[in-house]
């Protein structure tokens, strides 16, 4: 996957750079509104992820212009402004999905994921590792073809661990991505342990391998190769 | 009292006590000149007797009114050459109303000695007193009736310029500046020149803290996102145990700042009426998706949770407020609830009514709305949870209370303004009631 990151701060796209480059994709970083638009009309890229405030321009209005150049490209927009405007007016200038400031790269990294796969693999909806193999659209999870009887926050807990796999994923981050920004993350970190618990426990009981690991002090780990 | 009123009772006071003193000094004055002149007059008519005693031509004489007798006296001269006397006459229809005021004059003529004593009616004392009485009766009334009635009709021209002052300040919000009206009394001149400067200052001094906390919010956003970011990579480097502890601390403190700083910004713009909304929303709706969206977590504390929600509830709201109103109350109503509690929430047109069970709060339950109070200060959360509830309810003009009764925590919003009529119709088959778990 081929990314352009449009933000002004250094320190946050070096930090976006360095965690995607990781995972294989090709990274590049704008820190104005000119540069952007000059790397968007030179090159293509699969996603964008651009901030709201440049110093020299304003998101949205980068956003038309994408939209003018017909440029297809799937579009996260990332603001430090919690405000319901922003948000309303991205989405409806044709941003594909919102972030607020400030982020966890897990997170930023799922819904990239997401805004991917429904924009370039044209929708689709079925994401595998190994044995295991979700449906996004109809929220089925199966592990050696068997069919879990899997409620929806695990499901999306399973997928947010598989599209973050062999990655050290925070309790914070798993809580935030399961009941969102409003809710006390603080104090959800059982919540999240249970569910990690019952999902492991519903894959094993599926003869699926045991990928998720605990972290020790930091959080759990979906590891490629089963331990 | 108003104060027209006030000032009126102290002038009428005043002159209710100054007129009796004043009554007074009139009747004396007036007795007093009228006798001094009349014994003049007598002195002089005896005066005239006896020149013409003295030169043999003395008869009875009447003038003006007044009798002038003279009669020899067979004893000596009395010592006081002059005598006079005052009697109030008690017979007759003028009993009372005069009184007969005499000076005797004695004199010697040649070897005999006469008395001459000329007296004349004068009005009495008591008749002088009745008509000062009379008039002090009516004066006083006139006075009163003209201070009231004046005190009235001036006062709304010269306290106007008070009352708009007073209506000015009354509608004074510190988010804008207002202008007090121009007066040319000194006193309201000086009134409104400070009330001016002082409600200047508020809204001056209001406007740049809440842009140093609008500012200061925004601009911890980028350095809170930074830190997240830099302590997700550090940990995915090869890390030892404790190391990892360390980072595990640092982001929970993270999360916490981060969490404070969105809940204020949140709070600043609630303050600041950017959620105004012109169109209702189907708040049962909301309430359910809330309570579907939790539903695993219910269903971890083993909670049993009892719902009555009418249907079709439109209210004004701003969705993301509904949103974090419901969620933030059943959040709580979860998190502090006990193993094997209860929720029981009934929603109405009227009001969204939340009862769990949970520890009994350790603080007066009203200040639970005050920013960062929390009823265990040294749990995990930030504490400003019910603040937000609180502040949307002020926005879409909710009244909340919460209350502790029966081992229950109650916590009750009425909707009352914002309900809307045409949905006050509630039939009974519209009512469902759910268990969950």
């Amino acid at each position: 996957m081929k990314v352009l990151v449009v933000e002004d701060s250094k320190e946050i796209a070096s930090s976006v750079h360095d965690f995607l480059a990781r995972e294989g994709y090709i990274c590049e970083l704008a820190y104005s509104f000119d540069e952007a638009q000059e790397k968007l009309l030179l090159y293509t890229y699969d996603c964008i992820l651009l901030d709201i405030m440049l110093p020299d321009g304003n998101g949205l209005v980068l956003l038309k212009f994408i939209r003018a150049q017909k440029i297809h490209s799937g579009i996260l927009i990332i603001s430090a402004k919690d405000a319901m405007d922003d948000k309303i007016l991205g989405l409806e200038g044709g941003a594909d999905d919102y972030i607020t400031k400030p982020f966890h790269l897990p997170e930023l990294h799922a819904r990239l994921r997401a805004v991917y796969r429904r924009k370039k693999l044209a929708g689709s909806n079925i994401i595998a590792f190994n044995e295991i193999t979700l449906n996004t659209d109809t929220l089925e999870a199966r592990v050696n073809e068997i069919t879990l009887d899997i409620t929806r926050k695990e499901f999306d807990l399973l997928l947010y661990l598989i599209v973050n796999k062999n990655r050290v994923l925070s309790r914070q981050s798993i809580a935030t991505h399961l009941w969102g920004d409003y809710t006390d993350n603080l104090a959800n970190f059982d919540f999240v342990y249970q569910h990690i618990k019952n999902l492991r426990k519903k894959i094993s009981a599926a003869n699926g391998a045991d990928y998720i690991a605990t972290v020790y002090g930091l959080g759990y780990k979906f590891n490629s190769s089963s331990v | 009292m108003k104060l027209v009123d006030k000032l009126s009772l102290w002038f009428i006071g005043i002159v209710v006590l100054l007129t009796p003193i004043t009554a007074y000094i009139c009747y004396y004055n007036l007795e007093r000149k009228i006798d001094e002149a009349e014994i003049t007059r007598l002195k002089e008519m005896n005066d005239i007797a006896a020149r013409r005693l003295a030169a043999g031509l003395w008869r009875d004489q009447q003038v003006d009114g007044a009798s002038t007798v003279v009669s020899p006296l067979t004893t000596a001269l009395p010592e006081e050459r002059m005598k006079i006397s005052k009697t109030d006459i008690d017979k007759g229809n003028s009993t009372g109303m005069l009184s007969l005021l005499s000076v005797n004059s004695y004199v010697s003529v040649g070897n005999a000695n006469y008395r001459i004593s000329s007296s004349n009616y004068i009005p009495s004392g008591k008749q002088i007193r009745n008509a000062i009485m009379d008039t002090v009766v009516w004066k006083l009334l006139l006075i009163i009736l003209c201070v009231c009635v004046t005190a009235r009709l001036v006062s709304q021209k010269i306290l106007w310029s008070l009352r708009q002052t007073m209506k000015t300040i009354q509608h004074f919000n510190v988010k804008e500046k207002v202008e007090f009206p121009a007066s040319r009394t000194r006193e309201f001149k000086e009134l409104n020149s400070f009330l001016q400067k002082m409600t200047d200052k508020a809204v001056d001094e209001y406007a740049s803290v809440k842009e140093f906390s609008e500012n200061a919010s925004h601009e911890l956003q980028t350095p809170l996102a930074i830190l997240r970011n830099k302590l997700e990579l550090l940990s995915e480097t090869n890390i030892e145990e404790d190391q990892a502890e360390l980072i595990g601390d640092m982001q929970n403190a993270i999360e916490k700042l981060s969490k404070i700083n969105r809940s204020l910004v949140l709070l600043t713009k609630l303050e600041n009426n950017e959620y105004a909304v012109s169109e209702n929303i189907r708040f049962c709706k909301i309430t359910k998706d809330i309570l579907a969206a939790y539903e695993d977590r219910i269903e971890m504390k083993h909670l049993t949770v009892t719902t009555d929600i009418d249907k079709s509830i439109h209210l004004k709201i701003h969705p993301a407020l509904a949103d974090m109103l419901v969620n933030n109350l059943v959040g709580n109503a979860i998190r502090h609830n006990v193993q094997d509690g209860k929720i029981e929430l009934t929603l109405t047109h009227k009001r969204f009514v939340i009862r769990n069970t949970g520890m009994p709060p350790e603080m007066p339950t009203e200040e639970l709305f005050q920013r960062f109070k929390k009823s265990n200060q040294s749990s995990d959360s930030v504490g400003l949870g019910l603040a937000i509830v609180k502040q949307i309810c002020e926005v879409c003009g909710f009244s909340i209370s919460y209350n502790y009764k029966n081992q229950l925590h109650v916590i009750q919003i009425e909707f009352v303004p914002a309900s809307p009529n045409e949905g006050a119709k509630i039939s009974h088959d519209n009512v469902e009631t759910a268990v969950l778990a």
